[in-house]
């Protein structure tokens, strides 16, 4: 019996039916009448806009979705795969899209403020973060060096700085450096305590990606360099760092795309990045939704770049590879 | 060898840094030097203080700012720090004064002075324009959104404390039954706009706060009178006496020759600095 069931469910036409009646019943537990889509189709079901949805409307709107639904994922399933992904992304984008259009947002409001959106807080989110990751990355090689090595007092700070700001929230540390430092008699301005917050708090989490990286690497691969007659300094360097980028390059990737959106919580010392000024815009007309989807889809697009960036690097080390 | 590469940097910044920071007593002397007055806004709250798509401000806050500016014979620029961060004091010299309708508390006070009160704004309730509640005591026993650790929130626990000459007496009038608080309350309108009674029955906000909400779509109404008035004020870092003087008198000044009540109805329609 179970067998026959099996094969049953194996047949290509029932694993379809299957997958009609699964999306059919989600479609159906989901009440879309009075939602734009169902203003879409409603004409079709015959019921004028504004009348309630009885259960016969909701079955004819429910089939209708799901053969739609079936009939594109078969369709996209006969393509090339490269097409396939290409026709997946541009789905889900416009489905992204209508959605953010259902709610009725005001487009010339978002235009006006677009150049500041962009020259101003993009910019200023994007180099407040390039900075900090490039500080970041030295903080990280220290760290992790001093970690790995038998110094006691070197190993004793390192873990000490890992621990603290790993251990503490970035929104703290920023108010730590911004509001603490001052009583020491240092003041420093907005930019600088921001970068230096960003910058000791990636550090830390980037110093345990770049140890992995580090113990990554074989020990044969070092021992073989001291065998050759290579200085400690010349192993690392020239053997054991090369083949370790390859390990550090994708997770600090993902670090500085998570930056980028965590520098937002600079705007409390009153930087003008993308997050501050899309929330004051916003509020000057009480108009928010406009401003938080706008920066939504520039930080999105920032991060796209970046990934595409993150691709390149990763090729570049991951060259030794290649055949 | 990290720990001398983080102080190195810290170090590098704080010679970069020694010229703007100001020891106390010190900010009369660099408005009068630099003729650049530094007040800080929180660029939230339209009809007080809101950028434009430009970058610049206006509001009722922005102009009576640029007015103190003039007279103290300086050019006026706004930075825009988180309003934790001017409350919090202990500016270290990055901004002179603070012109953000701020409330005089005695916590406030250990940590800044309040050099004049320059309007009082008057508190509201608002509901949903679908809700069906009249008066402010309907409001008992439902559920009140407004800003966390702000004035509103301190009336609907009925612990609020104005001392402030001139400010007009109040009683409370509601018991809430459960009290929401947001980052700001214009968060709270937010919450009611969804839905008459989804997440909130009603709010409590400035008047002038609710009204310019209304009159960009927001689905509320006023309801009732005001339930109290409170004293706004300017703030200035503690510690130059002679700076926050000058304010007291400068604003007194702006107060006596009308300058004062023609900002006043120019961004509110009424005049709002007197506190009856």
């Amino acid at each position: 019996m179970p067998r026959i069931l099996g094969g049953f469910i194996e047949q290509p036409r029932t694993k379809w039916l299957l997958f009609f009646l699964a999306v059919l019943a989600a479609a159906f537990a989901f009440d879309f009448s009075g939602t734009g889509l169902s203003e879409l189709i409603m004409p079709l079901t015959g019921l004028g806009p504004g009348e309630e949805a009885n259960g016969t409307d909701r079955l004819l709107l429910a089939i209708m979705l799901a053969v739609l639904v079936t009939a594109d994922v078969f369709l996209v399933l006969r393509l090339p795969f490269v097409v396939q992904i290409g026709v997946v992304w541009a789905q889900l984008l416009i489905l992204f899209l209508a959605f953010f259009y259902s709610f009725d947002l005001s487009f010339p409001f978002i235009a006006a403020r677009l150049p500041i959106l962009i020259f101003t807080g993009a910019f200023t989110t994007v180099y407040v973060s390039l900075i900090s990751i490039g500080i970041a990355c030295v903080i990280a090689m220290t760290a992790a060096l001093a970690r790995l090595s038998n110094n006691g007092p070197a190993y004793g700070i390192a873990t000490f700085y890992i621990s603290f700001f790993r251990g503490t929230p970035l929104l703290l540390q920023v108010y730590l450096i911004y509001l603490g430092l001052p009583q020491l008699g240092v003041t420093l301005e907005a930019v600088p305590s921001g970068i230096i917050a960003l910058s000791l708090c990636y550090g830390a989490y980037m110093a345990e990606i770049f140890r992995a990286g580090i113990q990554g690497v074989p020990t044969g691969q070092a021992e073989a360099g001291t065998a050759l007659g290579l200085r400690p300094v010349q192993v690392m360097g020239k053997i054991v760092l090369p083949q370790a980028m390859k390990l550090i390059v994708p997770p600090t990737g993902n670090q500085f795309i998570a930056m980028l959106k965590d520098s937002s919580l600079v705007s409390v010392m009153g930087v003008w990045e993308l997050m501050f000024l899309a929330r004051t815009q916003g509020r000057s007309e009480f108009k928010h939704f406009e401003m938080l989807i706008t920066a939504a889809l520039i930080y999105w697009f920032i991060s796209i770049v970046f990934e595409l960036i993150q691709s390149r690097i990763e090729a570049y080390y991951g060259k030794g590879d290649r055949r | 060898m990290k720990l001398l590469g983080i102080t190195g940097i810290l170090a590098g910044f704080a010679v970069a840094a020694s010229t703007l920071s100001a020891t106390a007593g010190e900010v009369m002397d660099r408005v009068t030097k630099n003729k650049v007055l530094v007040v800080a806004t929180d660029a939230a709250y339209p009809p007080q203080s809101a950028q434009k798509p430009d970058g610049s401000f206006e509001g009722f806050d922005i102009d009576v700012a640029t007015e103190i500016a003039k007279r103290l014979g300086a050019e006026v620029k706004f930075v825009t720090p988180a309003w934790e961060v001017i409350t919090a004091g202990r500016w270290g010299g990055r901004w002179d004064l603070s012109v953000g309708s701020m409330t005089p508390t005695p916590e406030r006070a250990k940590v800044l002075d309040f050099p004049a009160i320059y309007y009082f704004t008057p508190a509201a309730f608002y509901v949903h324009k679908d809700s069906k509640y009249q008066t402010v005591e309907d409001l008992s026993g439902k559920k009140i959104g407004t800003c966390g650790a702000c004035t509103y929130e301190a009336y609907l626990k009925k612990n609020l404390v104005i001392d402030a000459e001139g400010a007009p007496p109040f009683e409370y009038l509601v018991t809430p039954g459960e009290i929401r608080t947001y980052e700001t309350d214009v968060n709270a309108m937010d919450d009611l706009r969804i839905g008459d009674g989804k997440r909130l029955d009603a709010g409590i906000s400035a008047l002038p706060t609710v009204v310019e909400a209304i009159k960009n779509g927001y689905p509320l109404r006023v309801l009732g009178e005001p339930v109290f008035y409170e004293p706004l004020s300017v703030a200035a870092d503690k510690g130059d006496a002679a700076f926050s003087a000058k304010l007291g008198e400068v604003v007194g000044a702006m107060r006596n020759d009308g300058s004062l009540t023609k900002i006043s109805e120019k961004w509110y329609g009424v005049d709002l600095t007197k506190g009856d």
